[in-house]
């Protein structure tokens, strides 16, 4: 019984229920389990139209924003973050030919949209038209923000002592014209209002009953407890039966009656789908039916069915898809099962509704009995309807002898322009001219700016390879500004170690590679010397900790131990207590030292192949064959031309934080949510191999034996820059070592007093020490709900070479891929750079565009109130939808704006490769992130606009401060334009010189 | 009774200070001028330390071999022949031991709030409250009368339902502020019930002849049924305020507000408040073995209960919440035995291991993740040993129970809260229906703005 009833929930993919969920399931969120945290596009399931359509659309069916409100962008106008040039051009171009039509005879499209867009009127209704018209000086004086010519044209009245009487009356007079025009006009148009769907709306809409709020308290502690992936002591019995069979075993009791006075006939229901024996899919069917929906409805309303819890119902289909992402791996777990016990919860629930309601037909005929009862969308009054014809006559400066003539037609056109141009259609424009405003201050940085005269043929101090990752672009440039004779690159933080990755104290092997690639290869951090005597006194130590960890955390949940636990030894809590939350400072310190007391001291990569099965994964260890490959093509990736440096750096990132169940978004996004210092290592020890330079050597790709590399891993969270296997590093290097380590460490510093120019609490006079003394204080704080600002802010990204753009200051906001346009005739390089680049860079772009623009809806609000739950992501408070997006204290800096790829690249190269990635086309062609060419030779900077690459006008000067970046963001917060950093002499530092 | 100076003046000083953060928070929230997020942390963490060290040191001066239990008195709002509301505080080892334990926790939980709720818009509000709670512990831990006693417990009381409902744009934690607030008032009304039967019966509300030593109770003739009727009264208060069963149903319901609230709350001092009075008042139910062994019952009861239902909770804040009620109830059973000092140890040693889980619950990916690698293996996956006793049937009942919490607040909703909204809703339709037979129709007033079109 019990295989035929998970094997029945299994289901058929022939069922045409199957089909209807499988075609639904794109609209739930698409976020895994928190602990490995992956950007991605949150409207993922709108990408095939283009980006403004697709995110109005969404709003309407999702209850969600697609832009900010109009009064942040009206800020922004007001604070110059929006040039009213900007809205000029998006609504020139927006109407195109339509913008020269004269409407009701007065003024062009273009006029009335731009005078509308820019200064926008108080959008009222009912009692709040009816306040500001009897309250405010709406109808005594004329608007104040309004165009210089209309202004002119409505103060005909003169500079008199009684002005102020005469201004009243000529408003008073134009208010009137146009309730006079109303009347002349006919009824207005009214867009159909959308019927509800479940009976549950119905009932909301007509009676005010909300059985949701009935059924999801219950429903959200079963599947929690059923989706539990370790934190509850005693799991969920009968798991293995699959959602549905597990919710029929155990409410199946009559006891699930009390679970409150909906559940009255749910143990009935319960055991009607238990005696026929259903499997999930025909309980829903059955439920449906139950219902009066029929099959040409079930995809609307199992639509809104998922939608209404669509957190959890979302995190069931991550897990149906992607079962090895998560613990608990024996788990059955589906969308069809979850679906049938809300509908039979729902059921339930209606049947009590029913009651109250004295309705005594079967469920099937609620909502028809209710259809006559739904209020009706009230029709606008003659005043509401002069509301806005008064404000538009203002703003376009129209007389009020022009309003006495407006018939009924011209009222009628008026009305319907602005129903074109409503709120959404407003907000979208500002929008656009918000992003083509950063977006070309992008562009004329890079128009500008004098590419760094190509290095020499001799090779520099040293090389470092960063992740693309936009954070590491201040690290760069400092490293640039401390150490000139250095260079650095930028390519996906995997560095192309594809991996399942354990470390010595891992208890669990981990992916580190982009979500879309599944690794083959496993690879285990071995301890070449862990036998010795002080090898198995950490690994005791090791032990003990966890033990004694163990056991506190479950002895305090239990009676009896807990008892002794507190009373004994409770008030020992209030050290770690005061240490964390009073003097984090100290406690990092404190167990920085601690931590080198359990962890292994000397350990190195099992990188060769092993014959021995994997614990994951297809192989142990990489051929040399492999590990030539993976060498070569991020070499040839990167562009590095041949020129090795007597030391490499090879630096992935990650990072450590406490008390935010968020930590895994701050780490590499191209390590799928991991840290990528493992990738760094091995891909350093690769390269180091003798045998994988005699191989490639003989393909003709000569690595000189002059040449070390060296991984590393940079926390950017506390800005600690760890180095891997030092101790192999040639005696010879060792004195440049010694350098780089110094150009580091002051690089960190530099790093992290940019950084705190960001966070409200750290004052403006901090020097670079105090400010990585406080960065890792945050990291190690309890209290700290922002211990780093992760992508926030990322607007661009540009692949090119690093000359391009060396000695631009980006603040933070580039992700930077090193790409030589020189030795890729065949766009070869660039295709496969694309290819791995661009899903996770406008993964996260996106994800931080919709959790800023909805914080609540998209993103999943402040983090104070969040519970953590079944291990897999939070709640608001006691209980509530999963969670899901960024909360608002990771984005709160960010500007919502599509990224700005620019690609050194010929223009036909270009489209060749994105013509040939069917979904970066597809991104391309809906405009889901800006493309840019930037010309190899010429530097002449063009945009892909649908009608093809469109050379770009420079509008904003590039001014150039000399000195060094602090010389230009000390003492200042917000954002900054990009400048051109130059050293120069002494004398003059933090100048600031413009040239355009 | 001998006064010491430095003592009343420490004390003084320990209960003054976050008072007077409160008035100062409060009061520029009145006038709509909150103070910067850089003065309120000062004034708070200024006031908490002041008021901690002078808890300290008053514990550290004050001699319990001279006279036991000292009341100390500071003037009397209004007298009268027949008493009046005085502030006393009521010193000994406990109450200064509990208020200084109050000090030191309300310290470390702003420090915490300072950052945890840096920009938040809320900040202010919440520090006026965090103030309002400190000042009603430090009341509740050294009454030295009722009136003292119901103050401290009213403030205490209202900044808990209204921290629950910090996020006031959601409606869950609106409601669910509702219901503890609900709660609350039985518990409220228990409480003064039990005042004035005090005062009637004993002629003074003062807690120092209730508690004030074994035989205080007896000395002003409180034994018998009437010990027993107040011993009652006190301990539905103490149900409500500490979620003992049957009442225990609120306490997930309060994980609503910010992190660092719940953890003070529900982890630490305000759950522990009911415990407390019990230890003061254990004299009174000594003299009344029925309440005595009801109170028993209870915190038996909620122990098992809490430890089977914490058991199965699948999210981490849930989890702590009936963790924390199952010691609780463990501490009402060792007072109900008597076990006076051990109940206090506990209570203390629990108050701050649970305030560290519940500041560091976010923490709890981070942690059991620390803690499988450190032991290598999956920490997830164990059944506990005590399921595997009983029948499988048995077990899918139990697990029925603990998930859906002892079914307490929907038997609370049916038997209570159905009846008692039936009725409110019969009233207002009879009043409704009165009116309307009695009062004229009165016309619809409506405003459309064009009246006076022009003057």
């Amino acid at each position: 019984m019990d295989h035929r009833a998970a094997a029945a929930e299994a289901g058929s993919p022939d069922h045409p229920l199957t089909r209807v969920i499988d075609r639904l399931a794109p609209l739930l969120p698409a976020q895994g389990p928190l602990s490995i945290f992956i950007h991605h596009n949150t409207l993922h399931a709108f990408e095939d139209r283009p980006f403004e359509e697709a995110v109005e659309h969404a709003a309407r069916q999702l209850g969600r924003e697609p832009f900010l409100s109009e009064s942040r962008y009206r800020d922004k106008l007001a604070a110059g973050r929006i040039r009213s040039r900007d809205v000029e051009a998006v609504i020139v171009e927006h109407l195109g030919v339509r913008g020269d039509a004269a409407l009701a005879g007065m003024v062009s499209r273009l006029d009335l949209w731009q005078a509308i867009v820019l200064y926008g009127f108080p959008a009222a209704t009912g009692p709040e038209l009816s306040w500001i018209l009897q309250e405010t000086p709406a109808l005594s004086r004329f608007r104040t923000d309004v165009p210089a010519q209309a202004r002119a044209a409505l103060y005909s009245f003169g500079e008199r002592a009684d002005r102020a009487i005469d201004e009243r009356r000529a408003v008073r007079r134009l208010w009137s014209a146009c309730l006079d025009a109303v009347s002349r006009a006919g009824e207005p148009l009214l867009p159909p209002a959308a019927a509800p769907v479940r009976h549950r709306d119905w009932l909301h809409a007509v009676r005010d009953i909300d059985t949701d709020a009935w059924i999801h308290p219950p429903l959200i502690r079963f599947l929690a407890g059923y989706l539990d992936q370790g934190l509850a002591h005693w799991s969920m019995p009968e798991r293995h039966r699959g959602i549905h069979g597990c919710f029929l075993e155990i409410y199946g009791a009559s006891l699930a009656a009390q679970c409150g006075a909906w559940a009255r006939t749910l143990p009935r229901l319960v055991a009607d789908d238990r005696a026929a024996g259903r499997s999930a899919l025909d309980s829903i069917a059955n439920s449906l039916a139950a219902l009066g929906v029929a099959e040409d409805e079930w995809p609307e309303y199992l639509g809104a069915e998922l939608l209404a819890l669509r957190g959890w119902a979302g995190i069931v289909r991550q897990i149906e898809e992607r079962p090895d992402r998560v613990p608990a791996r024996e788990l059955t777990v589906t969308l069809r099962g979850y679906l049938a016990v809300r509908l039979l919860c729902e059921r339930a629930a209606l049947d009590e509704a029913a009651r109250q309601l004295r309705f005594a037909r079967p469920l099937a005929e609620l909502r028809s009995s209710l259809g006559s009862a739904l209020p009706r969308r009230p029709v606008p009054t003659a005043i509401e309807r002069a509301w806005p014809l008064f404000h538009v006559a203002q703003l376009c400066g129209v007389d009020v002898s022009i309003v006495d003539q407006w018939t009924g037609r011209h009222v009628e056109e008026l009305e319907a322009e602005l129903q074109e141009l409503d709120g959404v259609r407003r907000r979208r424009i500002l929008h656009q001219a918000f992003e083509r405003t950063i977006r070309y201050r992008l562009y004329d940085a890079l128009g500008h700016h004098v590419p760094q005269a190509p290095p020499d043929a001799a090779p520099p101090a040293f090389q470092a390879v960063f992740c693309l990752d936009e954070r590491e672009e201040s690290f760069r440039r400092h490293l640039e500004e401390v150490e000139p004779a250095c260079e650095t690159f930028g390519t996906a933080g995997f560095f192309n170690v594809a991996m399942y990755h354990q470390g010595v104290t891992d208890a669990h092997p981990r992916p580190l590679c982009p979500v879309v690639i599944r690794p083959d290869h496993y690879v285990a951090e071995i301890e070449p010397e862990g036998d010795d005597f002080s090898g198995r006194t950490r690994r005791l130590h090791r032990r003990a900790v966890g033990f004694l960890g163990y056991n506190v955390h479950r002895g305090s949940r239990l009676p009896v131990r807990g008892a002794v636990l507190m009373t004994a030894f409770g008030w020992l809590a209030l050290v770690p207590l005061v240490l964390r939350v009073v003097f984090p400072w100290l406690s990092a310190r404190w167990s920085r030292v601690h931590k080198t007391t359990t962890t292994a001291t000397r350990t190195r990569l099992q990188l060769d192949r092993q014959d021995t099965a994997p614990p994951i994964g297809a192989y142990s260890g990489f051929t040399v064959r492999e590990m030539a490959d993976i060498v070569r093509r991020v070499l040839e990736d990167i562009g590095i031309g041949g020129r090795f440096s007597p030391l490499v750096l090879i630096v992935g990132h990650g990072s450590i934080s406490l008390n935010n169940p968020h930590e895994s978004a701050h780490d590499c996004g191209a390590c799928g949510g991991g840290r990528g210092g493992p990738n760094a290592r091995a891909f350093a020890q690769m390269a180091n191999d003798p045998r994988v330079r005699r191989q490639l050597e003989a393909e003709g790709f000569v690595i000189p034996a002059s040449s070390w590399f060296v991984g590393a891993q940079r926390n950017t969270c506390d800005n600690t820059v760890a180095f891997f296997d030092d101790d192999l590093i040639p005696s010879g290097s060792q004195p440049l070592f010694d350098r780089v380590q110094a150009a580091i460490e002051t690089a960190r510093r530099r790093e992290a007093h940019e950084r705190c120019r960001r966070f409200d609490s750290v004052p403006t006079w901090y020097p670079p020490v105090a400010a990585l003394a406080h960065v890792e204080g945050r990291a190690a704080d309890l209290a700290q709900p922002r211990p780093e600002y992760g992508h926030a802010t990322n607007a661009f990204c540009i692949v090119g070479r690093r000359t391009r753009s060396r000695g631009l200051f980006l603040d933070r906001r580039a992700f930077l891929v090193s790409y030589d346009p020189s030795d890729d005739d065949d766009g070869a390089i660039l295709a496969r750079i694309m290819a791995a680049v661009v899903p996770v860079v406008a993964g996260i772009n996106l994800e931080y565009y919709f959790s800023y623009v909805d914080p609540t809806g998209y993103g999943c609000g402040t983090k104070l109130p969040h519970n953590v739950t079944s291990l897999l992501g939070v709640m608001d408070g006691a209980q509530s939808d999963l969670r899901t997006g960024l909360p608002w204290q990771m984005v709160e800096v960010h500007e919502p704006t599509r990224l700005a790829m620019v690609i050194e690249a010929a223009e036909d190269r270009i489209l060749r490769v994105v013509q040939g990635s069917p979904t970066i086309e597809r991104l391309v062609r809906n405009r889901w992130f800006w493309l840019a060419s930037l010309d190899p030779g010429s530097g002449r900077l063009s945009e892909l606009r649908s009608t093809g690459f469109v050379a770009h006008t420079p509008e904003h000067p590039l001014a150039t401060v000399v000195g060094d970046s602090a010389a230009w963001y000390q003492g200042k917060g917000g954002f900054l334009p990009p400048v051109a950093i130059v050293s120069g002499p002494g004398g003059d530092v933090g100048q600031v010189r413009s040239s355009a | 009774v001998t006064i010491s100076l430095p003592l009343t003046t420490l004390v003084l000083i320990g209960v003054a200070s976050p008072a007077v953060l409160f008035v100062v928070l409060g009061g520029a929230s009145l006038v709509n001028r909150p103070l910067s997020e850089r003065w309120t942390a000062s004034l708070a963490g200024a006031s908490m330390t002041t008021a901690f060290l002078a808890l300290v040191l008053a514990l550290a001066v004050y001699n319990p071999s001279s006279t036991g239990a000292q009341l100390l008195s500071y003037g009397a709002w209004s007298a009268t022949d027949e008493g009046g509301v005085a502030i006393e505080f009521l010193v000994d080892r406990l109450s200064l031991a509990f208020a200084a334990l109050s000090a030191a926790i309300a310290g470390v939980v702003s420090a915490f709030s300072n950052r945890y709720l840096h920009r938040e818009p809320g900040y202010h509000r919440y520090f006026v409250l965090l103030a309002m709670f400190v000042t009603g512990m430090l009341f509740i831990a050294l009454a030295g009368n009722v009136t003292v006693l119901l103050v401290g417990w009213e403030f205490v009381g209202l900044s808990s339902a209204l921290l629950v409902a910090f996020f006031q744009e959601r409606p869950a934690s609106v409601s669910n502020a509702f219901r503890v607030a609900s709660v609350y008032r039985i518990s409220d009304a228990a409480l003064v019930s039990a005042a004035v039967l005090l005062d009637h019966v004993a002629g003074t509300g003062s807690t120092a002849l209730l508690f004030g030593g074994a035989g205080a109770p007896a000395a002003v003739g409180l034994t018998g049924t009437t010990a027993t009727i107040i011993a009652l009264l006190l301990l539905v208060a103490v149900v409500g305020k500490s979620a003992l069963l049957p009442l225990s149903g609120w306490l997930p319901r309060a994980m609503e507000g910010p992190t660092p609230s719940s953890a003070v709350y529900y982890g630490s001092l305000s759950i522990h408040a009911g415990c407390f009075v019990l230890l003061r008042a254990a004299p009174l139910f000594e003299q009344a073995p029925p309440a005595r062994v009801l109170a028993g019952v209870l915190g038996a009861a909620t122990a098992i209960f809490a430890g089977m239902t914490t058991r199965v909770q699948s999210d981490v804040k849930s989890s702590l919440a009936y963790a924390s009620l199952t010691q609780v109830g463990i501490i009402v059973v060792e007072i109900a035995l008597g076990w006076y000092t051990i109940a206090f140890v506990h209570l203390a040693g629990h108050a701050c291991f649970r305030l560290l889980q519940f500041l560091s619950a976010p923490n709890v990916l981070h942690d059991l993740h620390g803690i499988e690698d450190a032991l290598g293996d999956r920490v997830s996956g164990h059944r506990g040993y005590l399921e595997g006793l009983a029948s499988e049937r048995v077990r899918r009942w139990l697990f029925l129970i603990a998930v859906e919490r002892g079914f307490l607040d929907s038997i609370i909703d049916r038997f209570v809260v159905e009846p008692f909204t039936r009725l409110a809703r019969f009233l207002t339709d009879l009043d409704a229906r009165l009116c309307d037979a009695v009062l004229p129709k009165a016309g619809v007033v409506r405003v459309d703005g064009i009246e006076d079109q022009d003057d």
